[in-house]
């Protein structure tokens, strides 16, 4: 028996994983909620029912995995962003500006008014002006949808994700800067971090479509190098403490103004994409814990609220001018709605930095466990008002 | 409904409608992009006509009604540069090329109207399948027997608009080794092909339209695919075997190719069309497919082997006289070029090697639509 409980405690984390695929599927099919919705829903119930009652080894590989997860669905939202258009309809761009930069605002003075310290409530400004690439590009490869909603709402993600990054760093900067007083600390947590990442990001997103055209076999293998060179990157910018995110972002961009075929049958990087889909989502709602959950709800709804109603404006705003109805402006705001995956990876790296966000941010966990369940399914609604996903009866003869 | 009876309009005049492809500028796939691109160019008054097709990665333009090669041309030109700005503020690159090389037909998305949801309904896969962009050209006639005269006299030449115009090499990812894949998507359709041969309009009128309409197939004209066919309440014919070209002076070329053509065949010097000149009708269309311009045709009365390109060069010496009439000889130009450099289809395939994937044969399509686009 006592043989018996380490192979046990070896299993858990699989076989739960496994479950949470299964859940996945029935509930999709019984109830059309996206998937990750529901594969969030059962990491949250594992992480709080089973996963004290281990040991952590299980958590850190799965940690990684779901940062390499991550870490794919970035690059093929890199591959898929077109910087030229920025450079042809500017108000994209501005759109872009308005939305994050009224979401700092606004977030920062709803937890101030709550009562947060300045540091605190800043660095939930930062987190809250992302919009999570994860949950939007599931979303929008399971609908299939297409058309502007889907096409702005896909660049904006990209580019919040960037701007929060960098405000976050910054003020993490500042922050350690003034905790510990060395300077020289606090520019390495920042600035010369995400250097480092989007430069290595860059040096191969340059170097494999080189060495893939050299090869000749470009449409066949380019998928193949891709996953490997995100694993390469994923695992060297965790294990040096860089930013995986900004680095398999910053690959996919490059590689893509380099253009090599992804093609149409690889999207998601195909079976293993979905297998670390399942894994990432499952594992980031583990990591919360209910009783911070809880505590943290009223302020968690607070700036849900307020973050929505600002990306809303912000999108709205330039809807018109940038080349589209005052809807589907509209439409693009409620379809950032996801932050839950980038949030709880930048605040898991941050921990291994020495800072708890979880702890030091009451209001994150309620508002990622919200947020986990809530955002896909707001961006699946906001395609399906927009008539560029089919509406639920459709799904299955498309 | 009985078939209307044949508008009269000033002969040989002509209308351009060309299919063009809405294709993401993010990852080069056709994208559903119709319905905004239709939202934000209703703000602006469209010279000529922009209609949606029945897929959403598809939009149609026509142009007005036209003497010369000066004012197609012109109206394309305004056309194409609206698309393109209109294109640049959505991401979205638009194109010619009569197919789009790697989309998958069963991502497209049927255009919301009551007409594509019955076609796509009683069609099924045939209507996806039928993401492909050709050009139609409208050319006034006189009276409804003319119209069939025209229609079966230019039955010899349909192998030479297949030739110039084609543009789609590539289908579902691969080299098909056709020039214009495309027709082949239109052949799947019970009712394409040709007309019956029938010369007087009131035949056509009451022994066949009206006998096929009492079968319950078909409601109107619209619902025959033929390679031409009569267009009566336009009092034009239309000739669809087209590709989408990669430009619009190629397509204002083609059309004024076709008018000049129709100009010379109406003086009725060569020997009269037969029933029996369709012997050969659907072999020399393969080759004009397949082969393009490097294809051979059989000649449907002397029985010769003709070099397509050969015939085409020979066409265009014998027709110069009455181009000029219309102010086309640049059109000529335009044509005696292609015929020696090689068509879009060949260009298209350069680009493949070049570029190595088919989204830089799409990259590069793009590019030649815009050409010389004023900015």
């Amino acid at each position: 028996m006592s043989e018996l409980l380490p192979v046990s405690y070896q299993l858990a984390w699989p076989v739960a994983i496994a479950l949470a695929w299964v859940f996945g599927e029935f509930g999709y099919r019984l109830t059309g909620l996206p998937r990750i919705a529901l594969y969030g829903l059962a990491g949250f119930l594992f992480g709080n029912l089973a996963s004290g009652a281990l040991p952590g080894e299980g958590a850190d590989t799965f940690m990684l995995l779901a940062n390499l997860g991550f870490g794919l669905i970035l690059f093929e939202l890199g591959y898929r962003i077109n910087l030229r258009w920025l450079r042809s309809n500017p108000w994209i761009a501005v759109t872009s500006v308005a939305e994050a930069g009224l979401t700092f605002v606004a977030v920062y003075h709803v937890a101030a008014w709550f009562g947060t310290a300045p540091l605190p409530s800043l660095l939930l400004a930062a987190l809250s002006m992302s919009a999570s690439p994860a949950g939007i590009l599931r979303v929008v490869n399971e609908q299939r949808s297409s058309g502007q909603v889907t096409e702005r709402v896909l660049h904006l993600s990209a580019l919040n994700c960037v701007l929060a990054l960098l405000a976050f760093k910054a003020i993490v900067g500042v922050g350690v800067f003034q905790t510990s007083g060395r300077l020289l600390d606090a520019l390495w947590s920042s600035a010369a971090v995400l250097g480092v990442s989007a430069a290595l990001g860059a040096a191969l997103g340059i170097a494999v479509p080189g060495l893939l055209r050299r090869l000749g076999t470009l449409s066949r293998d380019a998928t193949l190098a891709f996953a490997f060179v995100v694993i390469v990157l994923v695992a060297l910018t965790h294990g040096l403490k860089f930013s995986p995110l900004l680095a398999t972002l910053t690959f996919g961009i490059v590689a893509r103004h380099r253009r090599v075929a992804l093609s149409q049958a690889q999207r998601n990087f195909g079976v293993m994409g979905d297998l670390l889909t399942v894994v990432l989502f499952f594992y980031i709602a583990t990591t919360l814990d209910w009783a911070r959950v809880h505590e943290g709800l009223v302020l968690a709804l607070a700036i849900i609220g307020t973050r929505l109603a600002a990306k809303v404006v912000g999108t709205g705003l330039f809807a018109r001018v940038s080349g589209v109805s005052w809807k589907k402006g509209v439409l693009t705001g409620l379809a950032m709605t996801p932050i839950s995956a980038f949030v709880i990876l930048l605040s898991e790296q941050t921990r291994r930095l020495g800072i708890d966000l979880v702890d030091t941010l009451a209001p994150l966990a309620a508002m990622a466990f919200l947020l986990e369940v809530i955002g896909p399914v707001v961006t699946q609604w906001a395609l399906r008002w927009a008539r560029e996903a089919p509406a639920s009866g459709d799904v299955k003869e498309a | 409904m009985p078939l209307e009876s044949f508008t009269r309009s000033d002969p040989l005049t002509l209308g351009v409608e060309l299919e063009l492809q809405l294709v993401s500028l993010s990852d080069f796939d056709l994208v559903a992009a119709s319905p905004d691109m239709l939202d934000l160019l209703r703000r602006k008054p469209f010279p000529g006509n922009v209609t949606p097709e029945i897929t959403e990665s598809m939009i149609e333009i026509n142009t007005g009604i036209h003497t010369g090669y000066d004012g197609l041309v012109a109206q394309l030109r305004e056309i194409r540069d609206l698309l393109v700005r209109a294109g640049d503020m959505l991401n979205v690159g638009v194109c010619g090329g009569g197919t789009h090389p790697f989309q998958r037909w069963s991502e497209r998305r049927i255009f919301s109207k009551p007409r594509f949801r019955e076609v796509s309904t009683l069609y099924g896969y045939l209507a996806k399948q039928f993401t492909v962009f050709g050009q139609h050209v409208h050319v006034g006639v006189g009276s409804g027997d003319d119209a069939l005269f025209l229609l079966h006299a230019l039955n010899r030449y349909v192998p030479h608009f297949i030739a110039l115009s084609a543009s789609s090499p590539f289908f579902q990812g691969s080299d098909t080794l056709f020039n214009s894949a495309r027709l082949n998507s239109v052949f799947a359709f019970p009712l394409s092909g040709r007309a019956p041969f029938l010369l007087r309009w009131e035949d056509f009128e009451h022994d066949y339209f009206a006998r096929m309409e009492r079968t319950g197939i078909v409601k109107s004209m619209k619902d025959f695919y033929w390679d031409i066919r009569p267009k009566p309440e336009y009092g034009t014919i239309e000739l669809r075997v087209c590709d989408t070209p990669l430009t619009v002076e190629r397509a204002a070329a083609l059309a004024c190719y076709l008018q000049a053509l129709c100009a010379w065949l109406l003086e009725r010097g060569e020997p009269m069309p037969r029933e029996d000149d369709y012997l050969v009708y659907n072999y020399n269309r393969f080759q004009a497919c397949r082969f393009g311009l490097d294809g051979t045709l059989v000649h449907p009365q002397s029985h010769d082997s003709l070099s397509i390109r050969e015939d085409i060069l020979t066409t265009l010496r014998r027709v110069e006289p009455y181009a000029v009439r219309f102010g086309a000889l640049r059109a000529l130009d335009d044509l005696y070029r292609a015929a020696h450099a090689g068509s879009d289809a060949s260009f298209l395939r350069g680009e493949y090697a070049s570029a190595g994937s088919t989204e830089g044969m799409v990259a590069a399509a793009i590019r030649r639509f815009r050409e010389s686009c004023a900015e």
